[in-house]
């Protein structure tokens, strides 16, 4: 029982990230300032008025109405825009009332909120109808960040939404992976170095980790195609860290075709182990070397492949890491499982010639 | 038919957690979850049980050859 509680462990830390996964809300943010076309000047001479709507998602402006400050920042220019109305927890009406020369055309969008704390739309407002001095200053109103004063919640990222679930599943699939093949390409060096070729103990690990570790590739594809999908607008596009998991999951493949396709025990052993090696050293570069020097649509670019700490906050490291030490101790349960089933059909076969 | 026009007056997330079905969701999961740990631990168990077996049947035939 103790030297299985790894195991429980494991299905318990799965069993918290799942019911976090799917329970715990996403925290609020901004989606769009959209124009709301509806134009009309005070005085027609030296003010306009255009009203546009500020739609969030998962924001709570309906509770204190009157709480809700809009803001436009762009560097150290900051103006604060009236909010005529709130409509309801996701949208409110916001009144464009500027000067007419403004020092930049893009602004990002601030929206404050008790309860939501500040909210931030990068590049959200788009002015066109005024005179562009990159030297004017506006006079900056009074504005105070504020920390959310919410439940435990997923942190909002443009884009991504709700789909930051899957980082529980995507990420730690790959992870295993690592794992897995890493386990295969010591028992691979190992095999190499038996005295006695008859000896296939270490080529029966490499084989069941490679098998196991290739179902967990095959998961990473799936779930990252799937959230490429409804990121991207696309299953696949042609991007290195996409096309090198690929490649990788095929490498794999080709070294189970491979053990097919050699009936000698002793030299299926010797070649498997040999590829495998050069499996795993195609792995790392396609993997972890090659995506730092390539830019690309995959999170973390330009110096790491995956998430950054920009990307992870405390909410999502709180599932993160146990998701990913409990995908790796289920990967390493079922892949001693396999091995166990593969050592079996192996002393039952060796009956079977007697 | 029924749910794409609950999707159309809300969006997905609002349905999602507004409705409440998301903890029947991840409870579903959970329990699947821990079926599927269940599971393995049954099959690991049978398979040792079985490895055991063929192990002494393997001694048997030998100490049978020998005599």
């Amino acid at each position: 029982m103790i030297q299985g509680s790894w195991k429980i462990g494991g299905i318990a830390l799965l069993a918290y990230v799942v019911w976090t996964t799917f329970t715990v809300p996403l925290g609020p943010g901004l989606l769009e300032l959209r124009d709301r076309n509806e134009a009309a000047s005070t005085d027609g001479i030296t003010k306009r008025i255009e009203t546009y709507e500020l739609i969030g998602l998962g924001t709570h402006w309906g509770a204190g109405t009157e709480d809700l400050r809009v803001f436009i920042r762009k560097g150290q220019n900051l103006a604060q825009l009236p909010v005529i109305d709130v409509i309801d927890d996701t949208h409110a009406h916001i009144a464009l009332l500027l000067p007419d020369t403004l020092p930049s055309r893009s602004w990002d969008v601030l929206a404050n909120h008790p309860v939501d704390g500040t909210l931030f739309l990068q590049n959200g407002l788009f002015t066109d109808a005024y005179i562009i001095e990159p030297t004017a200053g506006l006079e900056p109103p009074v504005f105070d960040e504020h920390a959310p004063n919410l439940p435990h919640h997923f942190p909002f990222q443009p884009r991504i939404f709700e789909t930051i679930r899957n980082l529980m599943l995507h990420v730690p699939m790959w992870f295993t992976m690592f794992l897995l093949m890493g386990i295969g390409f010591v028992a691979s060096i190992r095999q190499l170095g038996q005295k006695e070729a008859s000896n296939t103990v270490f080529d029966q690990r490499a084989e069941a980790s490679v098998q196991v570790g290739m179902a967990f590739g095959v998961l990473g594809l799936l779930t990252g195609s799937l959230w490429a999908r409804y990121t991207w607008g696309a299953w696949w596009v042609d991007d290195p860290q996409l096309n090198g998991a690929l490649v990788t999951v095929l490498v794999y493949a080709g070294y189970l075709i491979l053990r097919a396709s050699v009936e000698d025990q002793r030299l299926r052993a010797r070649l498997s182990a040999v590829y495998n090696l050069f499996a795993f050293i195609i792995l790392m570069i396609l993997l972890m070397v090659l995506p730092r020097f390539t830019e690309s649509l995959h999170p973390g670019k330009g110096g790491n492949p995956g998430f950054n700490s920009y990307d992870l906050d405390s909410s999502l490291r709180a599932v993160f890491y146990p998701a990913v030490l409990g995908w790796m101790l289920l990967g390493t349960w079922m892949y001693r499982i396999r091995l166990q089933a593969t050592q079996l059909n192996q002393k039952l076969q060796r009956l079977n010639q007697r | 038919m029924m749910l794409y026009t609950l999707l159309q007056v809300n969006p997905i997330e609002g349905f999602f957690f507004g409705s409440g079905k998301s903890m029947v969701v991840g409870g579903v999961a959970v329990i699947i979850l821990i079926g599927i740990g269940l599971w393995l631990w049954r099959m690991e168990k049978r398979i040792q049980a079985l490895s055991r077996q063929a192990d002494d049947a393997f001694q048997n035939t030998k100490s049978n050859a020998a005599s």
